[in-house]
């Protein structure tokens, strides 16, 4: 058992390391930062999407949404001219509900993962979304199309199957810090770090890799592809940032966490915006987060334009 | 951050004043309402009665009985007279029941019953500021004075503080002296012995008299009057054991008489007597409560809970444990940080526990959950709707549990009895979450899911069964104020949790 000195004076050593802890997070920052009124713009990725489309901020083209049962035999209209595409709950998190088809040709859809599916699997999974089996607290959903993401080869040996991504953590509009998620073979393609994802801790002016993690012990070499992590480096890191430093505007939100990935040919796009970003992203790089936040409340200039704060970063971040 | 101060600064005054008034209240209820921390605390409650029986003379009937008065050696639960045809009248000034009747033929018997508790040990001194006269005693002979007079030499040699409680051990001595040999009778009864030690103080020109009353005690059926004696010292009675000097009234001594009156007076009658009987009952102090609330003339005690009908009292009773639940389920996720299928079941589930008794009730709801995730996983290839699916588990919930109680009941086995006490909405909730889980996240993480969450359970079961802490938040609910209060200051709780001590580790920075 530990004893109550022990966790007085192992507090005070992640104090002394600015770790940000969960009741501090959720007390301190998110609940003087973000309205909840707000909460829905992020909480609904088609609303998400919605408000970046009217301010030019990159993501995945909407194909179409489906928000009654009555409406899933229409499935096949919305997706005829496409041959990939992306099924998601709109309320969904952590990666439940997606579904990613590869390719659909002669009445089979292939996923991501190479499992082939009939129709009936698909209406059926569509189904399930708009009941709500993926959405936080079961309630009625609605289920969001979009079109594919080509992931960039930038990150090819970076990540074993599974998509990278950038969370990048935004605070009063500064990015404060990132990190990369990596799926690996135990995470199943996703790139959730409790489910086994590696997480790299990324530099805020230049995007290089400061730090890996995996199950919260530092490591080197990705465990699947065996590639030297400290050698990762994100191409469009400016852009990366501006995604996020836009979000604020976007949202209203004063804490969040922007998820980015990375296409082929359209470059970085904002998968998805969270008003609770989880704290998994100091373990990732090594620090606390406190320590940032403080700087960005006493040192950071007011009223910059998106722009000018990516620049204020990237030069003194 | 300096709004967040003031916020925890306000908490912590109304913690202060919280724990104040709870305070000042668990005081009164005991010290008034004879509350105490322990649970199935009992009262013992006196019935005292008198007979009184006798022979009419043709002439009407007048019975007047010196009665127990109120002090605060007990209190007085209730008090009648038994007596068919009499017309009963109590005279409060002087302490007497009165019982009158036209005159009677056959031998009468009359009875008066006086219910008491809350007996205490006490001085049992006796205000009166007019020295009374004592009598003049006239020896019957020279060799009788000079016997006192040997007499209270002797007494004077016992230790004792006072001259009546000498003079009382020396005639109760075990070995007698040849002098007190002499002196008392050879067939000495209480009476006697009383009016011998009267008749020496009075040599001494010390005021005494007799007092009667009863003994409380079990099995004690048609006794006459026991006696006591009381003593005029300085300027008040102080009363003294016969038989042992001891000064003082002892909680099983009831006065009914003392002083210059009479304990039975019966006019139209003759060879009256009066003869007591004790019983003795216990009753929940609980029940007494309001009695003693009366008695302090508290109608506060009219707004308690404890002045319901028992049935709502049983159920405020299940519900004021609640609280403390939920500063364990407060504590285990902010403080300690453990994460459970739903933030209230285990509470909830630990509640249960409680109602089935702990090992029946664990090894039924694993069954009943174990049973549930076959059906759950069965009924995820049917493809249904999350409402109907959800729905359908439910009523899988209720009929296994009306399988368990059934067989529970046909084969005597409590086990499988206990399954109707469990939350049906909870439990088919954790099977349909444990199930997802299962699939979503793997087999690992499900049963790892379970287990936290049973042994949060289980520690809450811990806290909660306590018959002492159920019974203390019950009968000292206003401790439930207090609890509101840490709840609501741990919602300003921002330190670290203690899982996070671990997560973080990697993190840790020496200063
Ligand atoms: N348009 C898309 N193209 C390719 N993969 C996608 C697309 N949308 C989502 N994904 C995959 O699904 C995962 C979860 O999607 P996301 O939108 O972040 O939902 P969630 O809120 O459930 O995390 C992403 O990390 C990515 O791997
Ligand atoms: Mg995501």
């Amino acid at each position: 058992m530990l004893s109550l000195f022990e966790f007085f004076s192992r507090s005070k050593k992640l104090r002394a390391a600015g770790v940000l802890g969960m009741n501090a997070r959720n007390y301190n920052v998110i609940s003087k930062n973000n309205r909840r009124n707000l909460y829905p713009l992020v909480d609904d990725k088609v609303k998400t999407k919605t408000l970046a489309n009217s301010i030019d901020i990159n993501t995945p083209k909407m194909i179409g949404v489906i928000e009654h049962q009555y409406e899933v035999g229409d499935f096949m209209k919305i997706v005829a001219n496409h041959a990939e595409f992306v099924v998601k709950p709109a309320h969904g998190s952590q990666g439940k509900g997606v579904l990613v088809i590869k390719n659909y040709a002669d009445n089979v859809f292939t996923t991501a993962s190479g499992k082939k599916l009939g129709f009936k699997e698909v209406y059926q999974h569509i189904s399930n979304i708009l009941s709500g089996l993926y959405s936080l607290g079961g309630q009625y959903d609605v289920a969001l199309i979009e079109e594919l993401v080509h992931f960039s080869d930038a990150f090819q040996n970076f990540s074993y199957q599974g998509i990278p991504d950038v969370r990048v953590i935004v605070y009063k509009g500064y990015p404060a810090m990132a990190m990369m998620r990596l799926a690996t073979k135990e995470s199943e393609g996703r790139a959730n770090l409790h489910q086994g994802a590696v997480g790299v801790g990324l530099d805020m002016r230049t995007g290089r890799a400061i730090n890996a993690v995996s199950h919260n012990m530092p490591i080197g070499i990705h465990p699947d592809t065996n590639a030297d992590l400290m050698t990762l480096q994100v191409p469009f890191w400016r852009e990366h940032l501006l995604i996020g430093a836009q979000a604020y505007e976007m949202t209203g939100l004063g804490y969040l966490g922007a998820d980015i990935v990375l296409d082929k040919n359209r470059g970085p796009m904002m998968l998805e915006l969270n008003a609770r970003p989880g704290l998994a992203i100091q373990i990732a790089n090594g620090k606390g987060l406190r320590n940032s936040l403080k700087k960005i409340d006493k040192r950071y200039p007011r009223g910059l334009s998106a722009q000018e704060r990516v620049d204020y970063v990237l030069n003194n971040g | 951050m300096k709004q967040f101060f003031t916020i925890r600064h306000i908490l912590c005054l109304f913690l202060l004043a919280a724990v104040i008034f709870a305070g000042v209240a668990t005081y009164y209820k005991i010290e008034y309402w004879g509350f105490s921390f322990k649970p199935h605390e009992r009262t013992d409650v006196w019935t005292v009665d008198a007979h009184i029986s006798f022979e009419p003379t043709g002439e009407p009937i007048e019975v007047s009985l010196s009665t127990p008065r109120i002090g605060d050696e007990y209190k007085i639960l209730s008090e009648d007279a038994v007596a068919a045809g009499y017309e009963v009248e109590k005279d409060d000034k002087n302490h007497r029941m009165i019982m009158k009747s036209k005159a009677l033929k056959e031998k009468q018997d009359v009875y008066y019953r006086i219910m008491l508790y809350d007996n205490e040990d006490t001085i049992g001194k006796v205000r009166d500021h007019k020295k009374p006269k004592v009598q003049e005693i006239t020896y019957v002979d020279e060799q009788e004075k000079v016997m006192v007079k040997e007499l209270w030499k002797l007494a004077d040699k016992v230790e004792g503080s006072s001259s009546a409680e000498k003079i009382i051990k020396l005639l109760n001595q075990e070995v007698p002296e040849p002098e007190v040999d002499s002196f008392l009778p050879v067939h000495k009864n209480q009476k006697i012995m009383a009016e011998k030690i009267i008749y020496l103080l009075a040599a001494k020109k010390i005021p005494a008299r007799i007092v009667r009353g009863v003994k409380l005690g079990e099995k004690r059926r048609a006794v006459p009057a026991d006696l006591m004696l009381e003593v005029y010292e300085g300027s008040k009675w102080m009363i003294y054991n016969i038989n042992t000097g001891t000064v003082g009234l002892p909680k099983d001594f009831v006065v009914f008489q003392r002083g210059g009156v009479s304990l039975l007076d019966v006019a139209g009658g003759t060879h009256s007597q009066v003869r007591f009987s004790v019983i003795k009952s216990v009753v929940s102090s609980f029940k007494m409560a309001g009695r003693r609330a009366k008695y302090e003339n508290s109608h506060l005690f009219d707004y308690t809970i404890y002045n319901l009908p028992m049935h709502e009292q049983n159920t405020l009773k299940w519900l004021m444990i609640f609280p403390l639940g939920i500063l364990l389920v407060v504590l285990m996720r902010n403080v300690i940080g453990i994460s459970t299928m739903g933030t209230f079941t285990p509470m909830l589930v630990a509640m249960s526990l409680v109602k089935t008794g702990f090992f029946p009730g664990l090894i039924c709801f694993g069954l009943i959950i174990l049973l549930g995730l076959l059906i759950r996983t069965w009924l995820t290839k049917l493809n249904l709707l999350l409402v109907p699916r959800i729905s359908a588990v439910v009523i899988f919930v209720i009929l296994i549990m009306q399988i368990l109680t059934i067989i529970g009941y046909q084969f005597d086995f409590k086990i499988a009895a206990s399954a109707v006490f469990f939350p049906i909405i909870i439990t088919a909730w954790i099977i349909e979450r444990a199930c997802i889980t299962w699939e979503e996240e793997g087999a690992k993480n499900a049963t790892k899911q379970i287990i936290t969450t049973s042994i949060v359970a289980v520690v809450t079961y811990m806290v909660i069964s306590s018959d002492y802490i159920r019974h203390i938040m019950f009968a000292f609910n206003e401790w439930n104020f207090v609890i509101l209060i840490i709840v609501m200051l741990l919602g300003t709780y921002t330190g670290y949790r203690l899982t996070e001590l671990k997560r973080f580790a990697p993190l840790m920075k020496d200063k």
